[in-house]
This record gives structure tokens, C-alpha cells and sequence, in this order.
């Protein structure tokens, strides 16, 4: 079975390669097919493997030795256990389903077999991370799908704003990983292994600031990957990549990364509850912040980013507490039907000759109803109406905060279920009734390739049965790593007053949603209102930051350069400069006329006379200065 | 009034200044020359006298060979000095500059 | 034959060398190949005849010059050496493969053989005279490359290159004549052999004064802030092939000269300076960077961008542990490769468009999409990206200063975050958006003169980065041998370094055999005397 775990890991890195080979050549249907196939060949044995621990067996491989030096060594080793073998899952099954879809989005681009090596090569670095043994391994994926998402950002590279969002998003996930990197430091000197068994092992005996420390540096290098706040802009920006990178990268996979490290990590984050609760309570934060933006925004791609922002939070919130099993349920479901609604908006955005703004749109239901019905349906599961996955996954977060005692956070977190629901069907309406605005701008909107919409089709599925099926099961396999516990409101009055209301408050955001928006009024007056601002302007954070960081790095680099070429090397060429002059000052003594050089002659004569005189005295002399100087 | 060392040494210190104000100050070659020899025989001076103080040799010696080494370094000197009037028809230092740098 | 294998690695190129003015000019190029690919093979050859388990010196040869001052010829190589000499010969022999320089090929090809002499002669002598005479002697080839193939102003710079260097390596030369005196002073005859110095242990004022000697010939060439003023004009001025092999290997130069004679001469003096040094490299790290981000010219991009990372070097050198010194032997090596690379592909534009102004370009992606990947490539790997060859050694580094103090690894570790900035925005002017420039849109792609230096270079970018072992392993015992055991003996603990003992924890147990007392007071030196003279 070992097999098994390196066609997983190893199938997408061949099919990058080989795509890789042909990037620079004429678009090739074969590249996207055979990347595709090895995909779904690291899916399949990746099903395999699932099946094999559900069984109880459990996989550790060590390929080789890495980096050894001293008492440090660090292997190749993958581990296939409960709760990577659920990513394992998710990323193939999410990576397969893109990777068939983008065939046919990717259709008309040139670069078309270069899009393939990236997306796959993303995919390995993915599982790498997943599946290591220890937390070098986990930063080499951890990398590894930074690069991966700054390539496939700025992939279309002629356009300005993709390739500065590439490096914006490339540079902020480094400031996390320099934190990560002092987290894994942390670790590697006082406890001496950086192996998730050796670290668990040892965890529970080591000092406890030591571990909040470690704990607190390794959830730094998570928010950066998981765009949490502050450095949560690159996110939405990330969002000038193509729509298939995006609904795999940035909405399924990749920035779930961090909850992943949480909750991989969890005997250590079980013993500092106090970084805990932070990590909640920015969780929580995050999650209402990043709808509020959702609220306004006016570009189908930003909407969906913030959103998937904001169920991030839900998901540290989840983590932060305690209830592990819980945000790696919604990590799941979301990925799923996040992705799908992101498939949906590259659909709209397709037909819609990549124009963003749902204003412009309305009506598209008629011309594309398969796609009409899938967002429908991935929203109805982001806004957590029963059954879909969204109510079994994020109506646990909320009983989860609730059980926990925090009413603060739950109330929070309901708050913000409004308005997931409010945003998620406001674009609906938005894009797919209403008038059909698009005629005025001159689209003529089709649907999407068949093929595209029978690949996106697992998503839907999923996104319908994830919670009624799979949470049992699930709930049995990753609890044989993961803390066990239900979050069950035990006295049923509350527990179906809760429920209830939680879906009638949603239900209520939606109808919000249609009377403020099926006929896409645009209210000049709350526009022009400070909140409407603030939130369509993402809080000024962008320009904030543009203007305490971007600018000031700018400016002072140039100081610093100036700083170089006006006193360091100026200095330099200033000791430089006294020899030269003092030279040029001076070879006018030697004129060569016999009468002044014997009277320099004569000067230098009585100067070293004189020196030595007085050293004479004062060594003569020594001890009746040191007295007179008081020794 | 008995002549001492000190009145010795005097004279040598005054001889010196002698010559080497007239080292400094001649413009002449000639000069020079005098001047020189004034310095070299003021050490002469100093040197025969403390060399009677101590009792000791060693010093007159020491004028003696001064003295025979003065006497060559004159000739081969006035011999130069002669070749380079007959070139130049001057004996001025400031006409000297050959080895400016 | 084989025991004399380091002395025919020092002189085989420059024989060669001068055996080629009578090689014709048709066929000097061929023939620069030729040799500087058997000189690669030999080093080859001694990696394969090489002990790896053994930490000590191996290939000793022993031959007096001037015995009356103990000035010997005296070879070695161990772990540490053996790769930078490999590299040395790897960087040449690829430098002289994929030279597309035309002027006055012969000479050039000449002046690297001889460059190359001197710089294996730097990595295997263990006599610091010897040490001393190439250390100097490889700055007359490159001062020679510089104001011969350089750009306008390279006289300037050849000159400022060469009096700065010059000048600091004086004082370590009095420095080493001052060591050797002391050796005197103590067993009663003279000794440069750095080996035998190894068995000396130094009272601390001498150790602080002899550590700045030999710190000031090392940082100039490393180079420290604020000493590396020199090495932008070098390198702007230098011609490609110069500035590979001054970034690749000259400036390893520096920093092995603090593993090698620093830090097992004066172990309690090396804790002493470690806040100064490190606090000297971190302004290193960033300052340089952030000048690195104001350029416009590509190459001094580049160029500030090594000394950025050279900051990373010294400060796993000065972490004074297997990790970190292990570390950063092996990121000079990572550092070599990739810097020699960068300035090689600098050097691919620079030859199409005679400019390294970074807003002349852009959109090259799309035009020179191979040169673009390789470049891409080599910047991932300059910024230190997980499974190439820089990551290895600048994780080892940071993890081992993290050790001496967390604060200067959480300083240190900018240096990934500045990195990224200054050169995605260089690639992203270069080689992302629209071309602009007509003069770009038929520029061609990488010839395969170019690609013979650069695809072997990625191929062990690549490869080291995930398989660093084979080259690891050597290091580490050598480092462990050579400079952590010596340390570890000689340390003194009552001259207020308590914390070195700390620091160096490799448990070793024999004791060093010359101990020169601190020189004393003097009313107790002539207490001493009189004493002597009672008995």
C-alpha cells in the first residue's frame, strides 16, 4: 500500500513536469488532459488510501534523508493518517474537478500547457504539505504553493495589476513564514525534533511559555496563508488569477492551509487555550469583517474572495476553541462548495467576456441555467440552509462557540451568517434575475462547455449530501487522532430554538436580499454614506497600507541608497581623498631646489629632536606625572 | 678664568647655528660648502673636547676621520661644482632643480 | 601521484595557463575549456579519493620554504574546503564554457587560469604565508579582468576594488606575523603553520587584538557593512565572467577565513565580538537589501543582493554551532552557485541590449520564455525557496543563530522577507507587462553557449536543495573537527566568557598543548624576576 501514498504525492509533480515540457509550445488538448488523468490517478489512490485508514491502518514513509547536520535531522517522511488522508481528499478531489474544468475555461489561452504545469505543480507542493512528517516538510509545500500561487496569479503577466498582486500576495505570505520559521526554531531548541510525533511526544512536559510562544509564531505564519487579518489583502487582489486558480487556490485549498497547520498541530494548541482564544477571537473578527466588505462589493470575484475570508474565520473560530474535528468538517465542506461557486462565477465570467461586475449582468439564468442552479445550490450551502453541507458544517461552529461559552463570539458569528447569506444571494439575484442589463453593455452570454459542467458536477453533489452523509463516518475516523467532542446543545428547547432561528434569521437575509435587489437598485444615498465607503474602499486598509508600508519601504530604500553612496562610500573615498590630497598638497617640497630641501631637512631634524626630548621626559619622568595626575 | 667643557660645548653650539643658519640661507654653492664645513667642524670641536673630559680617545679619533672625509668630500664636491659652472655658468642653488618632483 | 593531488589542483592552470600564449587564438578557447574542465575532473577526483567520514585534514603535504621563520608549504583540505574548492573549479571551468566575451579572448582565458590557481590555492593552504600569497595574489587577475574587460568606469573601479582590499589585508598580514611571533614567544621558534597555531591558547586582550586584524582582512572581502562599497562598482563595472566568479567565489574567501583561522584561533575573543558582528550583519542583511530594492540597474540589484545574503553566512558562522556553521559553509556554497548564476544571466541581456537598466526591458516573459524560466528559477532560489540549494543553508543558518539569541533570527530572518521584495520587483520590471521597447521584441532567446553554464548550474541548484546529504555530511565533520572541537578545547572560562562554554557544547576532552599566560602587570612581572633571581 506504501505505493499508494507516492502515486498520490508523485502523479500530480509528473504531470507538471511533462506539461512543463511543453510549455513553451503551441496549446495542446493532450497536456490538460494527461495533467488532468495523473490528478485523478493521485485521487484515486488517494480513495484507496482513505479506504485503508477507515480501516484503521495508518501509513508512515520515510524517502530519504533531507537536511542532517548536528543533532538535526530532518526526513522526506509523508504520514497518511486520519486527518491528512480528509485533506488528501479534498485537495485531489477539488484539484481533479479543476483541472477538467479548466481545460475548457483555459481554451483560448496560449499559454494554455504552462497553465497546467503550474496548477499541477500546485497540487504536489499541496500534498506535500498535507502529507508530511514533520513541519520542514510542511513549509517546503507550505512554499512550495506560495510560489505556485504567485505564478498562476500573475499568470496572465502582461497585465500590471495581476502581476502586482502576484508579488503582493508572494511577499505578504513571507512575513508569515519568516514567523513560521521562528515557531519552528522554537520548537527544534527546546524540544529538539521538529516531527509531528516527536513534537507531540515531548509537547506535554515542556515549558508552557516556551509553547505559547511556539504556538503563537506558528499561527502567525497560518494567518498569512489563510489571509487573516492584517494581512488578509492580498486575498482579494489574489483574485486577477484565473478563475479555476482561484476557485482551487484560493477558495479551496491552499489558504485552508493554516486551519490545517491548527489543527495538525492540535496537542499543541490544546495546551495554550489562551493563544487559543485569540486565535478564536480573530477568527470571529475576521469573519464579520471580511462579509461587511462582501456587503458592497462590486466585482463577482472580490465578493466571493471575501466571503471565503470570512469563513475562515468560522474556521479558526472552530480551531481556536478547541473543536478541531469541527473546523476541518467545514474546511471540507466549504472547499467544496466553495469551489463550486467560484466554477460558477468563471462560467459567468466566460460568457460574459471576463466582465466582473454583477450590475452589469442580471438575467442570466435564462441563457445559463445549469450554472444558475449550481450557484444557487453552492450558495444556499454557504448560507447554511438545511441539508446542504453548509448547515451541518457552520451551525456546528456557531453550537461550538456557543457550548464553549462564548456568547460573544456566537453572537458574532450569527450576526455574520446574516450576512453570508445576505451577500451570497444578493449576487445571485444580481447575476441571474432581475432585467437583462447585460444587453445594454452588448454581451451575448452561452453557457458553459458541457464537459465543464458535467466536471463540476462532484462539487455539486458534494456540496448537497457532504453534511448528512459523510459527518458520521467522518466523525468516527478523525477522532482517533483528533480530541473528540460533541458540541451538542443538550437541552432540546434550546437546541431547536437555536436552530430554528438560525435558519429563519438567514432565510430572512436572503428575502433581504431579493427585495433590495432584484431589480439591482442602486440607492445613490446609501452610497454616498460614510459606511458604504468605508466598506466598498475595504476599509482604507489597501491605501493604508500602500501609505505606512509600501510607500515609506520605497523612500527609505532610496534613503538607503543614497545613504550608501553619500556617507558609507563617501567615507571610504573620503580616507581615500586626505592621502590624495594631502599629496597634491604637498610634492610641491620636493621643487627640487637644493636651499629648501636642506631647510626642510633642518625642520624635520629639530621636530624629531624635539619629540624625542619629550619622550625622554616623560618616560624619565613617568612616575612623578602619575602622581601629578593623581596615582 | 679657567676654560671648562661648557665653554667648549658653547662654542660648538654656536659654530652649529653658524652653519646651519648658513646652510639654510645661501643661495650660493660655494656658501654651502663654507657653511658645511662650519657644521662639521663645530661637531669636530665638540667632539675633541669630550673627548679630553672623559679621558677617552675615542672622540678625536672620530674628528680625525670627520676631518679626512671632510677634506675628500670638498674635493669631489668643488670638482662638481666646477664641471657644473663650466655647463651653466652659475653656481645659484635656485638654478638647481633637476630633481624637482 | 594522488598524494600530491592538491598541489597539481593549485599549479596544473597556472602551467596551463602560461602554456597557453603559445596556444593560437583560434583555438585559445577550446583549450581554456579543455583545461579548466580536467582541472574540475581532478577536483572531481579528489572528492571521490576523499575520506568523507574524516573531519581532519586530508592530502597533507609538507615541504619548508623558509624554515628559518617556520614558513612552510603546507596543503590540506577537509570538509569544508573540498566543496568550495569543487565549486571554485566547477564556476571557472562553466564561466569558461559559456564566455561570450569577445575582446582579447586569450588574455582573459589566460587571467582566469590564473585566477583559478590562486583561488584553490586559498581554499587547500595551511600555512598562512601561504594563505596570505594567494589571498592577495587573486586579486592581481581580477583587478586585471575589471580594468581590462570592464565597463566606463573601470578603472575606478579596479582601482578602489583593489586598494581597499589591499589595504585591509595588511593589517591582517601584520596580524598573522604578530601570531607567529607569539608562537615564537612561547615554544621558542616560529611557526605560520595554522595547524600549529590551532594548538595555541591566547590570553584575551591578545585574542580581541588579533581577531580585529584578521576581522578587518576578512569583512573587507566578504563584504561587511560598511566595507562593501567596493563590491557594487566591482561588480558594475566588472564584465560577466568577472562578476560571477568574484560573487561565487572571492567573497567565500571572507567568510572561510573566519571558519577557518577566526573562529579555532580565537574561540573566547569570537564570543566576545559576537554582538558586534552579528549586529553588523543584520544592518548587512537589511540595509543592503533595502539599497537593492532603490536600483535600477539589474546588476547591482544583483549585486547588493549578494552582500544581502553573505549577512545570512556570517551570521551561522558566529552562531557557533554544528547547525549554524554547517549551515552557512554550505550557503556559501548555495550562494555561490546561485549568485554565479544570476550574474550569468545578467549577463545574457547585458550582451543582447548592452544595458542593465531595468526599465529599458519588460515583458521579456513572453519573448525569452526559456531565460525567463531559468531566471525565475535562480530567483526563487536566491530568495531561498524550500528544496533549492540557498534554503538549506540559510535554514541552518537562522536556526543556528536562533540558538545565540532569538532576536537576531527573527532579524535575520528579513533578510527572506526583504529578499522577495527587491527581486520579484526586479523580475516583475523585467520580465512581466507589456513589451514596450521595440528594441526588445526580437531579442533572442538563450543561446547554448549560455545554456552550457546555466542549465548545469540550475541542475545543482535544484539538486542540492533536495539532496544536500552527500555534500552535508563532509561538512558537518569537518566542522565538528576542525572548528568546534578546537574551540571547544581551547575556550577559557575564567576570562569572562562563561557563556562560551554554553555556546560550544560539543563535549570534547583533550586539552590544547600551548597555553601563553595573559601578559601580567609590570610590578608582577619584576616580582616574578626577582623571585628567579633567588632561586
Amino acid at each position: 500500500m506504501e505505493m499508494f501514498v507516492y502515486i498520490a504525492l508523485f502523479a500530480p509533480l509528473v504531470g507538471s513536469l511533462t506539461a512543463g515540457l511543453f510549455g513553451a509550445q503551441k496549446k495542446s488538448l493532450m497536456v490538460g488532459v494527461f495533467a488532468s488523468g495523473m490528478l485523478f490517478t493521485s485521487f484515486i489512490a488517494s480513495l484507496l488510501l482513505l479506504v485503508q485508514v477507515l480501516q484503521g491502518h495508518t501509513f508512515h514513509v520515510e524517502m530519504m534523508t533531507w537536511i542532517k547536520t548536528g543533532d538535526f535531522n530532518v526526513p522526506f517522511g509523508f504520514v497518511v493518517n486520519e486527518v491528512s488522508v480528509t485533506m488528501m481528499m479534498v485537495v485531489t478531489t477539488v484539484s481533479t474537478v479543476v483541472h477538467v474544468y479548466a481545460i475548457g475555461y483555459m481554451d483560448h489561452d496560449k499559454s494554455f500547457n504552462r497553465f497546467f504545469a503550474y496548477l499541477s505543480a500546485f497540487v504536489f507542493s499541496m500534498m506535500i504539505l498535507v502529507m508530511s512528517d514533520n513541519l520542514l516538510g510542511l513549509f517546503i509545500g507550505w512554499e512550495g504553493v506560495g510560489v505556485c500561487s504567485w505564478l498562476l496569479i500573475g499568470f496572465w503577466y502582461h497585465k500590471e495589476s495581476a502581476t502586482w498582486a502576484a508579488n503582493e500576495a508572494f511577499i505578504m505570505n513571507r512575513i508569515a513564514d519568516l514567523a513560521m520559521l521562528v515557531g519552528i526554531f522554537t520548537l527544534y531548541w527546546n524540544l529538539g525534533t521538529i516531527s509531528y510525533e516527536g513534537i507531540f511526544a515531548t509537547v506535554g512536559t515542556a515549558d508552557h511559555g516556551m509553547l505559547v510562544t511556539a504556538a503563537a509564531f506558528l499561527f502567525v505564519g497560518a494567518m498569512g496563508k489563510s489571509a487573516q487579518f492584517p494581512l488578509h489583502t492580498w486575498l482579494a487582489d489574489a483574485m486577477e488569477g484565473p478563475t479555476p486558480v482561484s476557485a482551487l487556490i484560493h477558495a479551496a485549498t491552499m489558504v485552508t492551509a493554516g486551519v490545517y497547520l491548527v489543527v495538525r498541530m492540535n496537542p499543541l494548541y490544546d495546551l495554550v487555550p489562551e493563544v487559543g482564544i485569540v486565535i478564536a477571537s480573530l477568527g470571529a473578527f475576521v469573519a464579520m469583517f471580511a462579509a461587511t466588505m462582501a456587503l458592497v462589493n462590486r466585482d463577482m470575484k472580490r465578493i466571493i474572495a471575501y466571503s471565503t475570508l470570512s469563513q475562515l474565520g468560522y474556521m479558526f473560530v472552530a480551531a481556536g476553541l478547541g473543536a478541531y474535528w469541527v473546523a476541518l468538517f467545514h474546511l471540507m465542506a466549504h472547499a467544496f462548495f466553495k469551489a463550486l461557486l467560484f466554477l460558477g462565477a468563471g462560467n459567468v465570467m466566460h460568457a460574459m467576456s471576463d466582465e466582473l461586475d454583477p450590475f452589469k449582468m442580471g438575467g442570466l439564468g435564462k441563457p445559463m441555467m445549469w450554472t444558475f442552479i449550481m450557484m444557487t445550490l453552492a450558495s444556499i450551502a454557504l448560507a447554511g440552509f438545511f441539508p446542504l453541507a453548509g448547515f451541518f458544517s457552520k451551525d456546528l461552529i456557531l453550537e461550538v462557540a456557543f457550548v464553549g461559552g462564548h456568547p460573544i463570539l456566537y453572537t458574532v458569528l450569527l450576526l455574520t451568517a446574516g450576512l453570508t447569506a445576505f451577500y451570497s444571494f444578493r449576487l445571485v439575484f444580481l447575476i441571474f434575475t432581475g432585467e437583462e442589463r447585460y444587453k445594454l453593455f452588448g454581451f451575448h452570454p452561452h453557457e458553459a462547455y458541457k464537459y465543464m459542467l458535467i466536471a463540476m458536477s462532484p462539487l455539486l453533489v458534494l456540496a448537497i449530501i457532504t453534511g448528512f452523509t459523510f459527518k458520521g463516518g467522518y466523525y468516527e475516523m478523525v477522532t482517533a487522532l483528533l480530541p473528540a467532542g460533541e458540541y451538542h446543545i443538550h437541552n432540546p428547547i434550546v437546541y431547536w430554538i437555536m436552530t430554528i432561528g438560525t435558519q429563519l434569521f438567514v432565510g430572512a437575509a436572503v428575502l433581504y436580499a431579493w427585495i433590495k435587489y432584484k431589480n439591482a437598485k442602486v440607492d445613490k444615498k446609501v452610497e454616498a454614506g460614510f459606511f458604504y465607503q468605508l466598506l466598498f474602499n475595504q476599509y482604507y486598509i489597501p491605501k493604508i497600507y500602500d501609505e505606512v508600508f509600501s510607500k515609506p519601504y520605497a523612500e527609505l530604500s532610496k534613503m538607503c541608497w543614497k545613504l550608501d553612496n553619500t556617507v558609507v562610500d563617501a567615507t571610504v573615498d573620503g580616507i581615500a581623498h586626505v592621502f590624495y590630497g594631502t599629496a597634491e598638497k604637498t610634492h610641491t617640497m620636493q621643487d627640487g631646489n637644493l636651499s629648501s630641501m636642506l631647510r626642510w631637512m633642518v625642520i624635520g631634524l629639530v621636530a624629531l629632536i624635539v619629540t624625542a626630548v619629550i619622550f625622554i621626559g616623560i618616560t624619565v619622568n613617568a612616575d612623578a606625572i602619575m602622581k601629578l595626575l593623581g596615582h | 678664568m679657567e676654560i671648562t667643557l661648557t665653554h667648549y660645548l658653547v662654542l660648538s653650539t654656536i659654530l652649529f647655528s653658524i652653519g646651519l643658519i648658513g646652510v639654510m640661507r645661501r643661495k650660493n654653492l660655494l656658501m654651502l660648502f663654507f657653511a658645511t664645513e662650519i657644521l662639521l667642524n663645530s661637531v669636530n670641536v665638540a667632539l675633541v673636547a669630550i673627548s679630553h673630559y672623559y679621558g677617552d680617545f675615542t672622540g678625536q679619533m672620530f674628528a680625525f676621520f670627520i676631518i679626512a672625509i671632510a677634506a675628500s668630500e670638498v674635493a669631489i664636491g668643488l670638482g662638481l661644482l666646477v664641471l657644473w659652472f663650466k655647463q651653466y655658468n652659475t653656481i645659484d642653488l635656485d638654478n638647481m632643480k633637476s630633481m624637482k618632483g | 601521484m594522488i598524494e600530491h593531488i592538491l598541489s597539481i589542483l593549485i599549479f596544473f592552470p597556472l602551467v596551463a595557463g602560461v602554456l597557453g600564449f603559445m596556444v593560437n587564438k583560434d583555438s585559445i578557447r577550446a583549450y581554456g575549456i579543455a583545461v579548466s574542465g580536467i582541472e574540475f575532473a581532478l577536483s572531481l577526483l579528489l572528492w571521490y579519493v576523499f575520506d568523507t567520514a574524516n573531519g581532519g585534514f586530508q592530502f597533507t603535504e609538507l615541504m619548508p620554504l623558509i624554515p628559518a621563520f617556520g614558513i612552510n608549504y603546507q596543503l590540506g583540505i577537509d570538509g569544508i574546503s573540498l566543496f568550495i574548492v569543487i565549486m571554485s573549479t566547477l564556476i571557472t571551468f562553466l564561466g569558461i564554457l559559456s564566455l561570450t566575451e569577445k575582446r582579447d579572448i586569450k588574455n582573459l582565458i589566460i587571467t582566469l587560469l590564473a585566477l583559478e590557481m590562486t583561488m584553490v590555492g586559498v581554499f587547500v593552504s595551511l600555512d598562512a604565508i601561504l594563505f596570505y600569497v594567494f589571498w592577495e595574489l587573486s586579486l592581481v587577475p581580477m583587478l586585471y579582468i575589471i580594468g581590462a574587460w570592464g565597463g566606463p568606469k573601470r578603472i575606478y573601479a579596479s582601482v578602489k576594488f583593489f586598494l581597499y582590499t589591499f589595504t585591509c589585508s595588511l593589517v591582517m598580514l601584520v596580524g598573522m606575523i604578530f601570531m607567529a611571533y607569539l608562537y615564537q614567544q612561547a615554544t621558542g621558534q616560529w611557526s605560520f603553520s595554522i595547524t600549529e597555531w590551532y594548538r595555541v591558547v591566547l590570553p584575551m586582550n591578545l585574542q580581541m587584538w588579533l581577531f580585529a586584524a584578521f576581522f578587518l582582512g576578512f569583512a573587507i572581502k566578504v563584504p561587511m557593512f560598511p566595507f562593501h562599497t567596493w563590491l557594487p562598482y566591482a561588480h558594475g563595472q566588472a564584465p560577466t565572467i568577472g562578476s560571477v566568479i568574484l560573487a561565487a567565489v572571492l567573497l567565500k574567501m571572507g567568510t572561510y577565513g573566519f571558519v577557518r583561522l577566526s573562529l579555532p584561533l580565537f574561540p573566547d575573543a569570537t564570543v566576545w565580538f559576537i554582538p558586534v558582528v552579528v549586529t553588523l550583519a543584520l544592518i548587512m542583511i537589511v540595509y543592503t537589501a533595502m539599497v537593492a530594492n532603490a536600483q535600477k540597474d539589474i546588476k547591482q540589484v544583483i549585486a547588493y543582493s549578494s552582500v544581502s545574503h553573505m549577512g545570512v553566512i556570517i551570521l551561522g558562522t558566529f552562531a557557533l554551532n554544528i547547525e549554524g556553521i554547517s549551515g552557512s559553509v554550505f550557503l556559501m556554497l548555495g550562494h555561490g552557485i546561485v549568485s554565479g548564476a544570476l550574474f550569468l544571466l545578467v549577463g545574457v541581456i547585458y550582451d543582447r541590449r548592452h544595458t542593465k537598466i531595468m526599465t529599458e526591458f519588460g515583458g521579456l516573459a513572453s519573448i525569452m520564455p526559456a531565460y525567463a524560466t531559468i531566471f525565475g528559477i535562480m530567483m526563487m532560489a536566491s530568495v531561498g525557496l524550500p528544496l533549492t540549494i540557498n534554503f538549506v543553508g540559510e535554514f541552518l543558518s537562522l536556526m543556528g543563530i536562533f540558538k545565540v539569541a532569538p532576536m537576531y533570527a527573527l532579524v535575520g530572518g528579513l533578510a527572506i522577507i526583504v529578499g522577495a521584495i527587491y527581486m520579484l520587483s526586479a523580475f516583475k520590471k523585467v520580465f512581466f507587462g507589456n513589451v514596450t521597447n521595440p528594441e526588445n521584441e526580437k531579442l533572442k532567446d538563450v543561446n547554448r553557449t549560455e545554456l552550457y553554464g546555466l542549465i548545469p548550474l540550475t541542475i545543482i541548484a535544484i539538486w542540492l536543495g533536495i539532496y544536500p546529504k552527500p555534500i552535508l555530511d563532509p561538512i558537518d565533520a569537518a566542522v565538528r573537527e576542525n572548528v568546534l572541537n578546537i574551540m571547544y578545547q581551547k575556550i577559557q572560562t575564567d576570562m569572562g566568557t562563561e557563556a562560551a562554554r554554553e555556546l560550544i557544547t560539543d563535549p570534547y576532552a583533550k586539552k590544547p598543548e600551548i597555553v601563553i599566560p595573559a601578559p601580567t602587570k609590570k610590578h608582577a612581572t619584576q616580582s616574578h624576576k626577582s623571585e628567579g633571581g633567588h632561586h
